[in-house]
């Protein structure tokens, strides 16, 4: 039922140890880049950088990325065909007049829109994934503190955090015994069973929040929620590395601004 | 004697529209005992367990820590949370924070240490349960018997005086459960009050210093566990069984076998009860050697070559850091729990053999085997594998 939390692979990727500021400055660096470029061209090359760094770098399985590319893409492919088909132009290769207020065409202008919206999908998407592949929760908390954010917002994050799994272990037992009694078999069992596998989850999740306060209260809780450990030196090799791919981006963006492939 | 740590007097305690679960229990626990709580399933241990650090107010009756009465508002409850630390018997809900570091640092920085401290403490109660290195790990990723050590080491880094563990050894297995067992032992020679609930007879016969049993909310027998565990009536009671040693003593006596002196406590015991009854001796004639190697103190290198020029020596390693010394120089350990006993019965056969442990415990080998040599009147000769530079440093430990 549950596929591999993306947190679990990120808690395992090659790049765990570099520090979270350098990764989260690609990752954020390059989605910007994205928005502000112009041309189809350097999104395109963004993306191909980091998923590189993702693949290679920080040891990602590429049947994992390709899983978890493919539905952004398949939604991006069909916002594309409706940009291609909508928005007009003069150089007009094909033309459909459905209605007399409504005709679809297929222009140079909307073609270059198309191509230019999903390379930016592309860029983002790889940034986006860069990001929650190679930098765990736990890692994201330390920079939130350190960007001032509430310490009330923090700690309930943390809070939820570690209750999410608990609460996703559950669930996967109380729906694992449901499967093995046949809880699924017909379509009035599984409305069933999942209306009760809910009930669970609230009833255990109440019992969880009952244990954890009193759990806080053993150890002498005091509106004080744990320091956050410390994250790793920065060091100089992904520091520059993460540096010349901006630049190099940034440069691309620039020079390549208004490219257009046809 | 030592002092009494915490009492109980005449306590008794119902769950709102329930059962009464504690009717009227009244005990006292000394300092640095090994106390285990056994009794079947709803016969009040955790309840009774949850007194100890104020979770649960008795209805009546009255507790104390210290000899000063227990009190319920919150400055009072903080103190004695921090000198009592309870470990749940569900370690997921015990521990609250994303990280193992967080989680160890839950406690001290509520008790308002600086932040410098909290890093120090949490290290070193990592240290104590074997899980450096797992500080940046999130909790769902590690196994249920580090988890058990992530909660115990929440708990040691709040330094209490007694630590109450609920089942510490459920759901983990043999092994896991005898080094949770073993880290307990170490931590009582380092001066804590350990209080446990278990079902596990067989485990906690010979760890606990003193047995209660419950059953029903009342106290059934509270004594040695030789004779706690002795009486078959109140274990049956209880729902428990009889630990082997026991039981076999006992079918040994029903056959007429007159069998000399007390109860057996462990197999040693057992051993020596069998040869005086058979008036033979399965003895080596020149009993082995026990050699003791302080892991803080002793050069690896030395170590490792030491063990060489000994191929097939049965090794033993007590207490948290040497077995990871152990597992770090890929020593294989053919002892990880009751290892001195084990050590003696391979010394009666004239095997030598080696135990590996930390500054603390070297001490405690030594009494033991005296103790030994003093009751059973042979000869075992220790030794301590001493700093490198130095000569073996040997020591007779001899009945005259």
């Amino acid at each position: 039922m549950f596929e591999e939390l993306l947190e679990d692979i990120a808690q395992k990727n090659a790049l765990r140890e570099v520090n979270p500021y350098i990764k989260l400055t690609a990752g954020l660096g390059a989605i910007l880049l994205c928005l502000l470029s112009t041309g189809y061209f350097p999104p395109l090359f963004i993306a191909l950088v980091l998923t590189g760094a993702t693949l290679f770098l920080a040891r990602i399985e590429a049947k994992m990325y390709a899983g978890l590319f493919i539905v952004p893409l398949w939604f991006a492919t069909m916002s594309v065909a409706g940009i291609i088909l909508i928005s007009g132009g003069h150089d007009i290769f094909w033309r459909w007049d459905i209605l007399p207020s409504l005709s679809l065409s297929i222009t140079r202008e909307s073609i270059n829109q198309g191509i230019f919206v999903f390379c930016r999908v592309l860029g983002g998407m790889s940034a986006l994934c860069f990001i929650s592949l190679t930098t765990p929760m736990t890692d994201i908390f330390t920079v939130f503190r350190r960007c001032r954010v509430p310490e009330t917002v923090i700690d309930l994050m943390m809070i939820i955090y570690r209750t999410i799994f608990i609460l996703l272990d559950q669930v996967v037992q109380v729906y694992n015994a449901q499967v093995m009694r046949l809880g699924y078999s017909t379509w009035q069992e599984s409305l069933n069973s999942f209306a009760s596998l809910c009930g669970a989850a609230f009833i255990s999740s109440w019992d969880a929040g009952e244990d954890l306060i009193r759990a806080m209260d053993a150890r002498c809780y005091d509106g004080k929620f744990a320091l956050l450990g410390e994250t790793r030196p920065v060091e100089k090799i992904p520091c520059l590395a993460v540096g010349i791919f901006l630049i190099l981006s940034t440069a691309i963006v620039i020079v390549a601004g208004n490219q257009t492939l046809i | 004697m030592s002092s009494i740590i915490l009492e109980a007097r005449d306590v008794r305690y119902r769950y709102p529209r329930g059962m009464e679960a504690i009717c009227g229990i009244s005990f006292h626990i000394r300092k640095k005992e090994k106390i285990a709580l056994v009794g079947p399933n709803g016969a009040g241990k955790s309840t009774l367990l949850k007194m100890f650090n104020g979770m649960i107010r008795p209805d009546s009756g009255m507790m104390l820590f210290d000899n000063q009465p227990v009190g319920y508002d919150t400055a009072s409850l903080r103190t004695l949370r921090k000198r009592v630390g309870f470990v749940l018997q569900n370690p997921d809900r015990q521990i609250i924070a994303p990280t193992v570091f967080q989680d160890v640092a839950f406690g001290p920085t509520n008790l308002g240490l600086p932040e410098q401290e909290v890093k120090k403490t949490v290290t070193r109660a990592l240290r104590h349960v074997g899980l450096e290195g797992f500080e940046r790990r999130p909790p769902h990723q590690i196994s249920g018997g580090e988890k058990k050590r992530v909660a115990i080491a929440g708990v040691l880094a709040m330094d209490p005086d007694v630590l109450v563990l609920d089942e510490p050894t459920s759901g983990l297995d043999p092994s896991g459960s005898e080094d949770i067992m073993d880290l307990l032992d170490e931590l009582n020679h380092e001066g804590k009050t350990i209080i446990i609930s278990t079902h596990n007879v067989e485990l906690v016969y010979p760890w606990a210093d003193r047995a209660i049993l419950m059953l029903e909310g009342k106290i059934l027998e509270e004594d040695i566990p030789q004779k706690a565990f002795g009486n078959p009536e109140y274990v049956r009671r209880a729902h428990l069984s009889l630990p082997t040693l026991l039981e076999l003593h006992r079918e040994l006596q029903k056959r007429g076998f007159d069998l000399q002196g007390k109860k057996p406590h462990t197999v040693l015991d057992m051993m020596d009860c069998i040869e005086t009854l058979l008036e033979k001796t399965s003895r080596h004639p020149r009993p082995g050697m026990i050699t003791i190697c302080n892991v803080d103190r002793f050069n690896h290198e030395s170590l490792l070559s030491w063990i060489s020029a000994r191929p097939g020596i049965p090794v033993g390693a007590m207490g948290t850091r040497a077995k990871q010394q152990a597992e770090l120089l890929q020593i294989r350990l053919d002892f990880t729990y009751g290892v001195i006993d084990k050590c003696i019965l391979k010394a009666l056969l004239g095997e030598n053999t080696l135990i590996m442990t930390n500054d603390s415990m070297v001490q405690r080998v030594n009494q033991r085997v005296d103790t030994y040599c003093q009751e059973s009147g042979i000869r075992i000769t220790v030794s301590q594998l001493g700093p490198a530079a130095q000569p073996d440093q040997e020591e007779n430990r001899s009945v005259p």
